[in-house]
This record gives structure tokens, sequence and C-alpha cells, in this order.
């Protein structure tokens, strides 16, 4: 690991103005499961980290007046699997539940696991699976961004040098009535190879009214595939596969093909399946 | 260089140390702890879990700096015996045990039930992995007083054994996880034999 300045502001403008400091060098710091391994492997060597652990409004889960849920981006996935939420919203403390392992989780974040943008990793997966927005707090006052606007490519995103992601907000209950999560991975710790989110929405009668599909894993960063609502989970696999364009004939990718092939007519299958608002 | 202050098992240790220095090297160096395990370096063995404020974490994976403040416990901590200092390693100072003992129980003088289940379901092998094993499962064990053999292999997922192929770790969580709930455990070990158990 290469030597660095440790820094601990205790507010998000002392943060911002620490990185706006210190330049290209400084970094943030949350849980630090994913940064603390490249720093061992000395693929980053940052000048100044900037702990985020000081800052106690960043972690928490709170609802807005309008049924979105406002996820600090310092959440860790143990908060997140405590947490009791309702309908869809639920699936986030799921999928948080069965990531990485239990020592990993306490300290891992839902904002760390999407500033690292790895295309393995989960919480960027259903980010914009469900359509979440992220808030940003930066030197230039604050913004918000779609999650897929947010991840540029596999470990970039579109986080300016002296700006914060602060929370996830996922949209309020009414947006889907079904959201699903499936992925695959060889050990239970492992990242995923693929994943795919579904989520749907569901007219008056029950009719499907808008069917999101979300591929992660196989492409840098989720892919969105277009879908008619009404696609059951053979014609969404289909069309999952040509839009993540694995063309190469490698037995990697090919593999990698099968899998988001499967993974979404699963997840499909599975939310035409199930009745009401879950 | 940065001043950190921590309470490992209850007794302060401060030091001014290296920002870079890791946890697990706070705790083995500078608290003279050696009981938690160096192993991968990468947070993939498991050898080297700690509780931090109650939660276990992998200490290679944490700076010392992180956690400054905090109440650690190793476990060295589990149970007040362990705290006296190992002459000798054996399989059973690897399991925390540091008296020979026959046939075990957790008491709270004693031992701690998850490593009295070590003990006598011969969970322990090397004993490389058995701290960050034991430290996992009292961890979930307190939050899950009941769970099948496949929550604790879910439970252990980031705890790598070469050793024992898991089975006796298993073994001895789930009589453990009886103990624990109050139930009586028998003197002699009783290895589940299929995983369905």
């Amino acid at each position: 690991m290469r030597p660095f300045t440790w820094l601990t502001p205790e507010t998000t403008e002392e943060a911002v103005a620490l990185l706006r400091a210190h330049g290209e060098g400084a970094r943030v710091i949350a849980g630090g499961q994913t940064l603390l391994l490249a720093m061992k492997e000395r693929l980053v060597g940052p000048s100044h980290l900037v702990s985020l652990a000081r800052i106690t409004d960043l972690a928490g889960i709170t609802t807005e007046p309008d049924g979105a849920l406002v996820v600090g981006a310092a959440t860790t996935y143990a908060a997140l699997t405590r947490a009791e939420l309702p309908g869809w919203q639920r699936r986030l403390s799921e999928v948080a539940g069965d990531l990485a392992d239990r020592p990993v989780r306490n300290r891992g974040t839902i904002g760390g696991a999407l500033c690292a943008a790895d295309p393995r990793f989960d919480m960027p997966a259903f980010a914009v699976g469900v359509d979440a927005e992220l808030r940003i707090s930066g030197a230039a006052g604050e913004r918000a961004l779609p999650a897929h606007e947010f991840l540029v490519d596999a470990g970039r995103t579109a986080l300016g040098q002296d700006e914060i992601l602060t929370a996830v907000v996922l949209p309020p209950l009414p947006t889907w009535d079904v959201v699903v999560f499936e992925k695959f991975r060889h050990r239970v710790f492992d990242a995923a190879i693929a994943s795919a989110v579904c989520a749907l929405r569901r007219e008056d009668h029950g009719v499907p009214a808008s069917l999101r599909i979300t591929v992660a894993g196989a492409t840098p960063t989720p892919t969105v595939v277009l879908v008619d609502a009404a696609a059951d989970g053979a014609a969404a696999a289909e069309s999952a596969v040509a839009a993540v364009r694995l063309d190469s004939s490698d037995e990697a990718t090919r593999y990698r093909r099968e899998l988001v092939h499967t993974l979404v007519r699963r997840v499909v299958d599975r939310a035409h399946a199930q009745q009401g608002s879950v | 260089m940065q001043k950190v202050c921590l309470t490992v098992n209850g007794r302060e240790v401060s030091a001014e140390i290296d920002e870079r220095t890791l946890l697990l090297e706070f705790v083995r160096d500078v608290a003279g702890l050696t009981g938690t395990h160096n192993g991968c370096l990468e947070a993939r063995c498991g050898c080297c879990v700690v509780e931090v404020d109650g939660d276990v974490v992998k200490s290679c994976n944490v700076l010392a700096v992180q956690v400054d403040g905090a109440e650690i416990t190793t476990i060295e901590g589990l149970a007040p015996q362990r705290l006296a200092p190992v002459d000798q390693i054996t399989t059973q100072s690897l399991a925390g045990v540091y008296r020979p003992v026959e046939a075990v129980r957790g008491t709270p003088e004693d031992l701690h039930p998850v490593q009295a289940a070590f003990h006598r379901c011969h969970a322990v092998q090397c004993g490389f992995c058995t701290p960050g094993m034991v430290m996992v499962l009292k961890d979930y064990l307190e939050e899950n007083p009941e769970p099948t053999r496949d929550d604790v292999r879910r439970a252990i997922a980031g705890n790598l054994c070469r050793c024992t192929g898991y089975q006796h770790i298993v073994d001895a969580a789930m009589e453990a996880a009886a103990e624990m709930r109050g139930e009586r455990v028998p003197d002699r070990p009783t290895h589940g034999s299929t995983d369905g158990a």
C-alpha cells in the first residue's frame, strides 16, 4: 500500500472541500471493502483518503412523502439486510443479504459498490434495474442522476473529482408491482458472473403495462433491454442476448451468453407468475 | 503517523501508527494478540475475523484508523481463561482451549459454547482457520439461534478451511447452537452423517 494522509470530515460539505483541496490524489473511503483491496495490490495509490465514517447523515434509510426510499450512500449491506422495507423495495434487503459474506456485509456499503462500478456487483445492477436515482453533492451544489447515467464504464462513474455520492433513491412503490433479481456465481461469496433484474408494472386489470429488464455482469455497465411489456421469458431472453451483443465465439463469452439467456428467462417468468404487488 | 486508541478485549490499547496499518496488524503486532490469523490478506479466507463494536469484520481489509475508538473482541476475548498466554501450541490452544479439557461444555468461566463444540466435534485440524470460524459462528448463532445445516454453511461462506471439508465444523455449529438455546448436549460428539440432517 502506498502512503496516504487520513482525513475524517464531519460533514459532507467539509468532505467535498477536502476533495477539492487535495485534487486528483484524493479518494473517498466508506467501508473500504473494494478500495482497500485495490490499494493493497497498488492498483490505486491515493495521496489522501477522505473517510465518510463520521458523516452520520450519510448512513440510514428514510422514506420521502411520495414513497421514494432514500438510502444513504454509506449504509452498509448488513443495515440494508436488517431494514424492514415495504413491497418490492424489500428486494433491496434480499439482494444486500445475499452477496459477499457476513463480515464483508458489515463493512461494505451500497454507495461504495456503485462508485466502484464493478460490472459484477449486485447493487449497480439492482439500482439500474429498478431505475433508481443517485444524489450527488459537490462543490458546485447538488445534482441527481439516474443510475444508468451514473455508471459510465467498468470502474468509471459520472462523479466529478470533488463530488460525493450521498444517496440512492428507489422510486415510490407504485412505480413497479413486481421486482425480481437473479444472479449466477460459482461460490456463494463470489461476485456474480451475470445477473438480471426484471421490474414489472401492471395496469388495473393485471395486464402488464411496463417491463424493464436489466442485464449486468456480461457488459461493462448494466444494460437495459427494451422489450414489449407482454413479452414472456423466452422472448425477453432472446431480446436480452441480442442487446448485450456478446458476439465473440470463445468459450467464456458463449458461457455468459447462456447465463444471460437463462437468467432473463427466469426473472421474466417469475415476475409474470407473481400475483399482486410484491 | 496517526494516534489510534482501541479497546481490545476490554483492555485499552493506543499507539502512534502508520495510516496503512491494518486492523489485523494492530491486533497482532500492537495489542500482541496473535490468535487472530493472517491468512490471505485479501478478505477471502476469513482467518482474521474479529468483532468491531459487536459486528464481525475481516480485519485484514479494515484500516486501524477506520475503527479508531471502537471496541474490538478477538478470539482471545471470548471467555476469560483464554486471556492467559499460550506456552505451547497444540490443537487445543488453536481452538482457544488453553487447559486440557475432557468433553468440555461452554460455561462463562470456561469456554464459549462454539469453542467447546469445536473441541468436542473435532472441528479443528491444522487450526489456522479456527479463530475466524469461531468468531463468525458466534456472531451468526447469536442472531440465528435455530439454523439449519445449510444456513450454517452460508454463514461461513467467507471462511475457508483446507483440512476438515467443513463437515465437523458444521457439526460443531449445530451442537453449539443447541447449547446456546439452552439444550443439553451429549458428552461425546455426535457427527451428522449427512448434510440433510
